[in-house]
């Protein structure tokens, strides 16, 4: 039962508590979600970590340089992005996770879905040890925009998956329901190896 | 079990068991769990088709093995990053069905084929212009090989800093 309960009470977390968390720990649990999808050959993907207080302050600058880079943003938002910044130092870690493209559309597929899997899985492992996280894929201009991949040396011939904000946390928001799979099922069966 | 204690076995390490079919009421129990994936603004992008070994049979482009296979299908969004929000959402979905499989012995495979993006393949499979397949899941029970090679699991990570840039 645990596994069902574990991915049924799993929740997106965005306020953490001050608590720090290991970089061991977390290395740990990704090495654990890659080893829970197994893959031959070589991993097209890889990990940007931020979680010393020096790092954190890097990826909020980043994530704020777009904003404030224009005047008149600057002017009217410029309070806002100050609190922004101050919440993005606050996250105790912080993982951007990359997945390398490829001409083949099958084969950058594969990268990109294979990534997702291994953070999910990361998702549910971190749960089990009572730390949350929010997978954010904001658009420009926090996230995604070139200046914000430029700064965390995004490659060519890769795409940015997501940036986890990681940390502990006092509360976890409730569950909203979901859509029983069978208002979304279409099953094409044979009469003779039909419902068994 | 703990997830952290879990080993992955999937299908291809299986022998097949050919005579034990994947009911579909197993399967809707499955994903009844695996819905709980996270997905941005709760859109849950996804559908799901069915299909039994009498059915593989009359489609050319799948493998004949397998008890059952499990289409998952999202609708299509124009806005390129919505769509990838989708995709990954999907394939958090995936692995929460992989999981829970995992548990109950029945091997899956999880494949990306060439075909998914063919139109007739689609039309036949009634996926309309305005969805995608995202992966197709062959799903049977088996017995792991006997003497079977040893996957390598991997043992470290592409890991660097951020300062380090």
């Amino acid at each position: 039962m645990h596994l069902e309960q574990l991915i049924r009470e799993r929740r997106t977390i965005r306020k953490f508590n001050g608590i720090p968390v290991s970089e061991n720990l977390v290395m740990q649990l990704m090495l654990k979600a890659e080893q829970l999808c197994p893959y031959e050959g070589e991993a097209r993907w890889r990990y940007v970590y931020a979680g010393t207080p020096e790092a954190r302050e890097k990826l909020a600058d980043y994530l704020s340089e777009k904003i404030m880079g224009n005047k008149m943003t600057k002017l009217a938002l410029g309070k806002l992005v100050e609190s922004f910044h101050k919440r993005f130092m606050e996250v105790p870690a912080n993982v951007i996770a990359i997945a390398k493209t490829d001409p083949v559309p099958g084969k950058n597929a594969e990268a990109y879905g294979r990534l997702c899997r291994i953070l999910q899985n990361f998702q549910l492992l971190a749960w089990e040890q009572q730390l949350g996280m929010v997978w954010k894929t904001e658009p420009a201009p926090v996230l995604q925009n070139e200046q914000f991949y430029n700064r965390i040396g995004l490659n060519e011939d890769e795409r940015f998956v997501g940036l986890l904000q990681i940390g502990y946390f006092d509360k976890a928001p409730k569950g909203r329901t979901r859509t029983p799979a069978e208002r979304r099922w279409t099953a094409m069966e044979s009469s003779s190896f039909g419902n068994v | 079990m703990k997830l952290i204690d879990q080993v992955i076995v999937p299908l291809s390490e299986l022998q097949i068991d050919h005579h034990r079919p994947v009911s579909q009421k197993l399967v809707l129990e499955l994903l009844n769990h695996a819905v709980w994936a996270p997905n941005h603004m709760l859109r849950e992008p996804w559908r799901f088709i069915y299909v039994d070994r009498g059915e593989v049979d009359k489609l050319e482009w799948f493998s004949h093995h397998p008890a059952a296979h499990l289409i998952i299908v999202i609708k299509n969004s124009s806005n390129p990053m919505k769509q990838n929000e989708n995709i990954a959402a999907a394939f958090c979905l995936i692995q929460n069905f992989q999981l829970l499989a995992n548990e109950r012995e029945l091997g899956v495979n999880i494949c990306v084929h060439k075909w998914m993006s063919d139109r007739q393949a689609c039309a036949k499979l009634g996926v309309s212009e305005k969805e995608t397949i995202v992966a197709v899941l062959e799903l049977a029970y088996g017995v792991k090989h006997q003497g079977g090679r040893q996957r390598k699991l991997p043992n470290s990570l592409n890991w660097s800093l951020l300062s380090e840039g």
